[in-house]
C-alpha cells in the first residue's frame, strides 16, 4: 500500500526538479554541420574554373575548397548538387543544401538569412579586355567605352555611379559566358566583375584576353552555412586557416588559375565572423 | 553445422542451459529478516545517497565556478585583448599614412611628434596584445601559426615604414606630394599590414571569440548535466527518506518520525536550493557573456575598422594611383561598421546622415522597399539589440559621432576632388586632431558604450559568483544537518532492540 505513495512521492520530486533543471539544458543542444556525417554542398555547374559540369562531375576551385573543408571537418560523405546565384538563400534556408560553396559574396543583406564562413577568398572586380586591346590600362580609361555585365549583376555600376565613369554603352547579358563571347567578337570593349570569375573563362583560352589588373572592390567569397550553425562557422574558418598554412589554398589557386596573369593573394583572408 | 549458416536452424536447436547463477536472493533474505537489520540497511541506503547528493552538487557547483573563473578571469580578457590587437595595428598604418602626408609641416593636425608618440604606444598595445593572444591560444597549432606571423610581419612592417619616413625626410617633401619612392615602400607596408597582419589579427580576434564561446558552452552543457544528477539524486534521497518514514510507521506505530520529516524537508530544501542557485549563476554568466564580452567585442571592432577607414582617407590623399580603390575600400568598411544598402558614397553619406534624426528607430525593412534589409553592421541592428535598458543615449552619441565622420569625409573628398589638396589635408588633419577631432569625438562615444558592456560583463560575473557564493558552506553543513538528522531519527528506534 504505501508503495504507491513512495512511487507518487518519487515522481513529484522528479518532476519538479526536470522542470527547474529543463532551462539549462536546452540552451545547448542545437543541431550543427560539425556533428553531421553527411553532407549537401551546392556548387556551380557553370562557372568556369570555379564550379562548372564537366561530363557530369562537378569541378573546379569551389569544389575542392569545399572538399577541403569537408575533410577537415571529419566528414566523408559529401554529395555535390549544382546551384545558381538565385537558388543559393533558398535552397540553403529550405535545407536542401547544407553548405554553398559557390562564389557566394558575403554581404550585410544576405547575412540576415544565411551564416557565413570565411571568406575562403577575397576576389577583386576587375576588368578583362581583348588581348590585343592596348588603350585601357585602368578602371579610368573605360571612359567612352562598352562594357558588359551579367544580368542581375551591379559591376558595371560601381563603374559608372561609384567611380563616375562615363562609358559609351552598358550592355546586359544572360551570363557572364555571354559576355566573353561579346568581348570574344567585339562586339564590347570590356568585361567587369569578379576577377575570379574573369580568371576562370580566361584560362580556358588564356592569350585571347588580358586582365587590366586595378582590382577596385572586394568580393568575399564565402562559405554559406544554415542560419544561426555558430559552431559550424567556427569550424569552416579554422579549415580555411589550415587550408592557407599548408600550403593547399596557393595549390588550388595555382592550379585552376595559374595559366592567367591573375595576381592571387596567398595569405589567409579576414574573416566576417559567426555572430 | 557451422554456427551463423542459417538463423532458422540456429533457431531449431534447443537453447543452452542457463549458466547457474550464484542465486544471492536467500542469503540476502536471510539477513534481512530482522527488523533492526532492515531499519539499519534502509538508514545506511538514506545517509549514502544523502552523502551522494552532497557529492553531486559539490562537483556541479564547483563546474559553475570554474566555467565562471575561465570566462571572468581568464579567456574573457585575453579575447578581449586579443581583440584589440587589430585596432593598435590598424592605427600604426593611419599614423604612417597621416605622417607621410604631412610631409615637412610638421604641426598639422595635432603635430607630428604627437603621431610618432601615438605610433609607439600602438606598437607596445600590439605586443601587448600578440601576448594575451599567445597565451590564450597556447597548444592551437593554427592559432600559434597566426600569431608567430603577426609577430614577425610586424617587425618587417616597422622596417618598412621607417624607410618610407625616412625617404620622405630627405626628400623634403611638402605636404600632400609624397616622395614617389617613399610612396613605393609606404605601398608594401600597407600591402603587408592589409594582406598579411590585419587579416590575421582580426583572425585571432575571431578565434578568441570562439574558444571564449566553445568553453563557455561544454561548460553550460556540463553544469546542465550535474543539475540533472543532483535532481535526480536529489529525488532518490527523498523517496529513500521517506520509505524510511513509512516502515518506521508500519512497524513501531508510530505516525511521525518529527527527525526524519525535518530531513526530508531539508533534502528536498537542499536540492531546490542548489538548482535554483546553479540556474541563476548560469543565467547570470550566459548575461556577461552576450550582453557584455561578445557586445563589448562587437564595439571593439567597430573602433577598429573606423580606424582603418579613418587611414584609408589618409591613403586616399597620399595615393593618386590608387585613390579609386582607397575610396571603394573605405566605402567597403564603413559598410562593415554601419550598413545601410548604398552602392555609392554619396547615397552611403545621405542614408548615414538620416539615422542620428531617426534615432531610436533605426531605418530597417519597410513596405516602401522590400529589399531594404535594414540598418546592419556593427553598429546597427544588433548593438541596439544588445543595448543595456536606459543607455539609449549612449548609443545615440556613436550614431551621431559616426554621421558627423561621414559629413567631414564628405567635404574631405569634395575638396580634393576640385583640387584643392591643401583643403583636403586640412580636413583630414583636423579628423584626426586628438583633442577636438571628429575621429577622436567617434572613439571617446564608442569607448563611453563599450565601457557600459564591459561593466555589464563584469557584474554579470559578480553576480554569478555570488549566487554561489553561500553554498560553499552551506552545502556541506546542510548535508552534515542531514546526516545527523536521519541518525536522530533511527537512533532510539534501534536502541528498542538492545
Amino acid at each position: 500500500m504505501w508503495f504507491r505513495h513512495r512511487r507518487g512521492a518519487a515522481a513529484a520530486a522528479l518532476g519538479a526538479v526536470a522542470v527547474m533543471a529543463l532551462p539549462a539544458c536546452s540552451a545547448e543542444g542545437e543541431e550543427s554541420l560539425v556533428d553531421a556525417t553527411s553532407l549537401t554542398v551546392g556548387v556551380k555547374e557553370d562557372q568556369p574554373g570555379l564550379g562548372l559540369d564537366v561530363d557530369g562531375e562537378l569541378v573546379g576551385f569551389d569544389v575542392d575548397v569545399a572538399a577541403y573543408i569537408a575533410g577537415h571537418m571529419g566528414i566523408d560523405d559529401v554529395r555535390l548538387v549544382g546551384v545558381t546565384s538565385a537558388e543559393r538563400e533558398e535552397k540553403l534556408i529550405s535545407g536542401e543544401v547544407d553548405m554553398v560553396v559557390a562564389t557566394y559574396s558575403i554581404t550585410p543583406a544576405r547575412r540576415t538569412e544565411v551564416t557565413f564562413g570565411g571568406p575562403y577568398y577575397v576576389a577583386k572586380q576587375d576588368i578583362l579586355v581583348r588581348a590585343d586591346e592596348t588603350g585601357v590600362e585602368g578602371v579610368r580609361d573605360l571612359e567612352g567605352r562598352s562594357v558588359c555585365q551579367g544580368a542581375g549583376s551591379n559591376s558595371a555600376t560601381r563603374i559608372t555611379e561609384g567611380l563616375g565613369i562615363e562609358v559609351r554603352e552598358l550592355q546586359e547579358a544572360e551570363t557572364y559566358s555571354a559576355c566573353i563571347e561579346r568581348l570574344s567578337e567585339g562586339s564590347v570593349d570590356a568585361v567587369s566583375t569578379d576577377n575570379l570569375i574573369l580568371a576562370g573563362f580566361l584560362a580556358e583560352d588564356p592569350d585571347a584576353f588580358r586582365f587590366v589588373n586595378n582590382p577596385f572592390t572586394d568580393e568575399k567569397y564565402g562559405v554559406g552555412l544554415p542560419y544561426g550553425d555558430v559552431a559550424a562557422c567556427e569550424a569552416v574558418n579554422k579549415a580555411v586557416s589550415e587550408m592557407y598554412q599548408d600550403g593547399t589554398a596557393v595549390g588550388l589557386l595555382e592550379e585552376w588559375f595559374g595559366e592567367t596573369d591573375l595576381e592571387v593573394v596567398r595569405s589567409v583572408p579576414q574573416f566576417e565572423g559567426c555572430a | 553445422m557451422p554456427p551463423n549458416s542459417d538463423p532458422a536452424a540456429g533457431r531449431a536447436e534447443p537453447d543452452p542451459p542457463p549458466a547457474r547463477l550464484r542465486s544471492w536472493g536467500p542469503r540476502l533474505r536471510g539477513s534481512m529478516r530482522t527488523t533492526p537489520a532492515r531499519l539499519r540497511a534502509l538508514t545506511l541506503l538514506c545517509l549514502l545517497i544523502i552523502a551522494g547528493l552532497f557529492g553531486s552538487a559539490t562537483v556541479t557547483l564547483n563546474q559553475a565556478r570554474d566555467g565562471l573563473t575561465v570566462l571572468g578571469r581568464d579567456a574573457g580578457p585575453q579575447a578581449m585583448a586579443t581583440t584589440e590587437l587589430y585596432l593598435a595595428l590598424a592605427d600604426m598604418d593611419a599614423v604612417v599614412a597621416d605622417v607621410l602626408l604631412m610631409g615637412t609641416d610638421h604641426d598639422l593636425g595635432s603635430g607630428r611628434d604627437e603621431a610618432l608618440a601615438q605610433y609607439d604606444a600602438s606598437r607596445a598595445r600590439a605586443n601587448e596584445a600578440l601576448l594575451q593572444a599567445a597565451s590564450l591560444t597556447e597548444g592551437d597549432t593554427v592559432e600559434e601559426f597566426n600569431v608567430q606571423a603577426v609577430l614577425d610581419g610586424m617587425g618587417t612592417y616597422d622596417q618598412k615604414v621607417g624607410e618610407a619616413r625616412l625617404l620622405n625626410d630627405e626628400a623634403q617633401a611638402p605636404p600632400g606630394d609624397v616622395d614617389p619612392r617613399a610612396l613605393e615602400v609606404y605601398r608594401e607596408a600597407t600591402r603587408l599590414m592589409h594582406t598579411e597582419l590585419l587579416p590575421k589579427a582580426f583572425n585571432l580576434g575571431l578565434d578568441s571569440s570562439a574558444i571564449v564561446r566553445a568553453n563557455h558552452e561544454a561548460g553550460r552543457s556540463s553544469v546542465a548535466l550535474g543539475l540533472v544528477w543532483v535532481g535526480v539524486v536529489g529525488a532518490a534521497a527523498v523517496t529513500a527518506l521517506i520509505g524510511l518514514q513509512l516502515y518506521l510507521r508500519v512497524r513501531f506505530r508510530r505516525r511521525f518520525n518529527a527527525p526524519l520529516l525535518a530531513a526530508t524537508a531539508g533534502t528536498v530544501a537542499l536540492t531546490l536550493g542548489v538548482v535554483l542557485a546553479l540556474n541563476s549563476s548560469g543565467a547570470h554568466q550566459s548575461g556577461a557573456r552576450d550582453e557584455g564580452l561578445d557586445a563589448a567585442m562587437a564595439l571593439a571592432r567597430a573602433g577598429a575598422i573606423a580606424t582603418d577607414m579613418q587611414a584609408d582617407q589618409s591613403r586616399y590623399l597620399l595615393d593618386d594611383d590608387f585613390a579609386d580603390n582607397y575610396q571603394q575600400v573605405y566605402l567597403e568598411r564603413a559598410q562593415q561598421v554601419l550598413f545601410r544598402p548604398a552602392s555609392t558614397l554619396t547615397d552611403y553619406y545621405e542614408a548615414i546622415g538620416e539615422i542620428p534624426d531617426a534615432y531610436p528607430d533605426l531605418p530597417g525593412p519597410d513596405s516602401t522597399d522590400p529589399r531594404d534589409p535594414g540598418t546592419l553592421g556593427y553598429l546597427g541592428q544588433s548593438a541596439q539589440a544588445s543595448l543595456l535598458s536606459g543607455r539609449e543615449d549612449a548609443l545615440a552619441e556613436v550614431l551621431s559621432a559616426y554621421s558627423a565622420l561621414q559629413e567631414e569625409d564628405q567635404r574631405m573628398r569634395a575638396a580634393a576632388e576640385r583640387g584643392d589638396t591643401a583643403a583636403a589635408i586640412d580636413i583630414r588633419m583636423g579628423v584626426a586632431h586628438a583633442d577636438d577631432g571628429v575621429f577622436t569625438a567617434y572613439t571617446d562615444a564608442l569607448d563611453g558604450l563599450t565601457d557600459l558592456h564591459r561593466e555589464e560583463f563584469t557584474t554579470g560575473i559578480r553576480r554569478g559568483d555570488a549566487a554561489l557564493s553561500h553554498w560553499s558552506w552551506g552545502l556541506p553543513l546542510g548535508s552534515l544537518v542531514l546526516l545527523a538528522l536521519v541518525v536522530a531519527g533511527v537512533r532510539p528506534r534501534l536502541a528498542e532492540y538492545r
